[in-house]
Formats: C-alpha cells, structure tokens, sequence
C-alpha cells in the first residue's frame, strides 16, 4: 500500500500554506515562542500561538461559513490549500475525507457545556452541540467543497495522523477512491491552558528545545495539516510517495527505523518525550524535530509529513532552530541546509510508549523528480 | 419598532451568527426560513432556545414555532402574546 504525496496545505502560528512552513524552515524562524500570545483566562502565565483564518472568507461566501467555529475553519483552509496546491484537480464522489483530531472542537465543546451551566439543558445551544462533536470539521469539509465521497474522523491523541493515513492507504488499495483529502486539525481553548498549567507550571516562554530530556518547554499551539493523496499507480507528479504507515506499542512490536533514513522526531517540549526518542533512536541516526517551528499539539505529526514532502521535493534537511539544538545529547541534528536524496520517516513516540510511523520516499520514474 | 424586535433581531444576527449583517437591516415581514432570511431547521431549534432564555417564553410545539416563526412581526406578536397573557 503506496500513495503519492500530491497536495500539502497547512495552516498553523507561521501562517498559512506550505510556501509559508518553507519560508519559515529556510529561515529558521519565527519559532513558536516568539508567537505566542498569553491566553488571558488562565492564571499563572500561559501561552498560546493563535492562527489567522482569515484566508477562508476569500473562498467561501461568509453566510456559507457562519455556523462554522475556528476548529472548522482551520481544518476547512488547510484542506482547501491542499487541493488548490495539487492544481485544484476536480472534486467527486470518488473523493475520500478523512480528518484527525487529538483534542476535537475543544472551544465549542467548552462553550456548549457553559451554556449547560448557565441556562440548563433545556437552553443547552443546539448550534454550539453540533460544532462540538469530533467529526464537525469533516462533514463541513465535504458539504462546503462538494466532496461527495465517503467521510471518517478518527482520533488517537499523539497517534491520530497516523491512524487516518492507516486508513486512507487501505481506501485507496481497495479501490474504494481514487482520491483522499486526509489531515489533521487540533485547538487551542482556554481549558488546555489551565491543564498544562497544572501539569506543567508556569511557562516563561523560554525557546522550545524538544531533544531537551531536562527542560520542560512545550508551547501550546493550533492548526491544521491536510494532505491530498493518489493511488501509486496514477504516478501522478508529486512530492513523494509514502511508502508505509505504521503504528504500534514499543514493548509488543517495536518500530524497525527504514535504513538510511532522515528520522523527523515528534518531540515536542516534553522532556519526558524527549528522554523517550533518545532511547529509541540511535544516536548515529540522521534526525530533526521541527516542533519549535509549529509548537505542541496532538496532530503534529501532519506538520512533520509536511515537511517531509517538502524535504523530498527540495532534496534537502532543513535546519532546525541553533538554539534547539545547543547542548542536546544527539550529535547528528543539521545544524545547516544539507543536501538528502534518501527517505523520510517521522516518528511519533506517545507518552504510553505507542508509536506512529511514516515513511515517505521520492518518486521514482516521474517527470518531476 | 418595538424594544421586543430590536432584541429579536439582535438575537438573530449574534446568536445565530450573521456576521454580513446589522439587525436595523432585517426587514419586519421577511420569511425567516426559505427564500427570505434562508434560516434552517438548526437555526429554528437555536431560535427556540434563545426565546426561551431572553424573554422566558417557551415554543412548545411544532404547529406554535410554524406559526410564530413566519416573520419578526409575527414572533414579536407571540412573545408579545405570551409576556401579556
């Protein structure tokens, strides 16, 4: 099971598209510290890096998107930028969506429990209940683009990503689309600072150092990562081919890491993930962890294969942030844009010793490579 | 125009959401559903819950909303109806 990477759409703190992710890895910033904003519900000092949805209203009519809350919106933009950048190819019913979220709509769910508190469940909000269940962000995906094709949300916390491109590389072998819109979306809400403030203290915004295993620096982030996938037989010119996804429990069935490949770390600030990847992966194996550039959130993980693609398409390791990299105890982190023609594999270790893994290789036999 | 549309309005375009649009730009006989406002059937049970919450009156039942929910003459004059009776 094979499927061409053919369209990339993000939107996260950076920006918004995947020219803005390139932008920001070539320049090795602004990193999501120098983003955040503080959030001003919590107590104590937390932050946040906020996204700008605002490039929707461009492509839908504003009473098309008034029921449509910022979980929505994000995962909408980034789904909608990842089909314009595979060339806009025609909407259908043979197109699959599949969306992953580790959170959900955290701030409309939020809201519909205040409205509980506040009025009883007899003024509970009919609105704010159905923007507040996982698969919202989907249905409003193919009822606002016209995909007409099967439909699915899937939600494992750190591992959702890599249980959606499970799943769409089994509907593409099967035939059952020719096409999937797959990715992820998670949010920031004021109830998720609270919760890192109590696990985690106070954040001062120091540089997120995610190789770090004595410093705790996540930075609380949003956003949406959305990819459009072909069956390998459509050779289809585009960034790369992902070769295998797979997850699985470290103690059963631990990972066997693709020879020579550059390793994309999911760290992202916890120390005690961090502490995690330094047992796992040798430390003679060519590896980054790009989360200083999009932050701490469940569906990271699509921002990692975004950069993949991207590292296949350029031919080259992106640097990660000179202060990320300081003092770490894994010696082969680029320091500087270096050349790389090899596969890609982003690796996710969860705090529960789960796994999620993807490897994406380049092309082979196509104009564009 | 009565204090009751203006806040009947008001409850339109915030609670349901009508960012493109004042409440003073509602007309008084616009259909709020099909081919007027373009409301739906989730707006409908929102605009249930949000009567109920603002002036304490209930919509019980289906043929109750049918009718009251045809024009904000025609909810004002419910409420109305239902804060006097």
């Amino acid at each position: 099971m094979k499927a061409i990477l053919k369209g990339i759409g993000v939107v996260g703190g950076f920006g918004t598209g995947i020219q803005t992710l390139e932008k920001v890895l070539l320049n090795r910033g602004p990193t999501v510290e120098s983003l955040a904003v503080p959030d001003p519900q919590t107590l104590g000092g937390q932050f946040f890096v906020p996204v700008d949805t605002r490039q929707i209203q461009d492509r839908f009519p504003s009473r098309a998107l008034r029921r449509i809350d910022h979980f929505s919106r994000m995962a909408l933009l980034a789904a909608v930028l990842a089909l314009e950048d595979a060339g806009k190819p025609e909407v259908n019913d043979r197109m699959g969506v599949i969306v992953a979220t580790g959170y959900g709509a955290t701030r409309t769910t939020f809201a519909f429990l205040d409205s509980v508190l506040e009025g009883g469940d007899s003024c509970a909000s009919p609105t704010l209940f159905s923007g507040s269940v996982h698969n919202t962000a989907a249905a409003q995906i193919s009822m606002l683009m016209g995909i007409c094709g099967p439909n699915l949300t899937v939600s494992r916390f750190d591992l959702s990503i890599s249980e959606a491109l499970v799943v769409a590389l089994i509907w593409l072998a099967e035939g059952r689309v020719t096409s999937v819109l797959v990715g992820g979306v998670d949010e920031w809400c004021p109830v998720l600072s609270h919760c890192y403030h109590r696990f985690f203290g106070k954040n001062d915004l120091s540089p997120m150092r995610p190789l770090d295993p004595d410093r705790q620096s996540a930075v609380v982030a949003e956003g949406a990562a959305f990819f459009l996938l072909l069956p390998e037989e459509d050779r289809a010119d585009g960034y790369g081919v992902i070769e295998s996804v797979t997850t699985g429990c470290l103690r059963d069935d631990a990972p066997v890491l693709p020879e020579d490949a550059l390793i994309l770390l999911g760290a992202d600030g916890h120390p005690v993930s961090a502490r995690r990847y330094a047992r796992f992966v040798p430390k003679n194996r060519k590896m980054a962890a790009y989360a200083p550039y999009y932050g701490s959130l469940p569906i990271g993980m699509g921002f990692d294969m975004a950069i993949a693609g991207l590292t296949l398409r350029r031919k080259r390791i992106f640097p990660m942030p000179e202060i990320a990299v300081k003092d770490v105890p894994i010696d082969t982190v680029p320091t500087d844009s270096v050349a790389w023609t090899g596969k890609v594999c982003c690796l996710k270790i969860t705090p529960f010793d789960t796994y999620g893994m993807i490897t994406l290789a380049t092309q082979t036999g196509n104009p564009g490579n | 125009m009565t204090d009751i549309k203006t806040r009947i309005k008001t409850i339109i375009v915030e609670e349901l959401n009508f960012e493109d649009l004042k409440p003073e730009e509602i007309p008084d006989d616009i259909p709020l559903f099909g081919d007027g406002l373009g409301l739906d059937s989730l707006d409908a049970v929102e605009l249930v819950v949000q009567i109920q919450k603002h002036f304490g009156v209930k919509i019980q039942n289906m043929d109750e909303g049918r009718a009251a929910f045809r024009s904000i003459n025609a909810l004002e004059a419910f409420i109305s109806e239902r804060l006097n009776g």
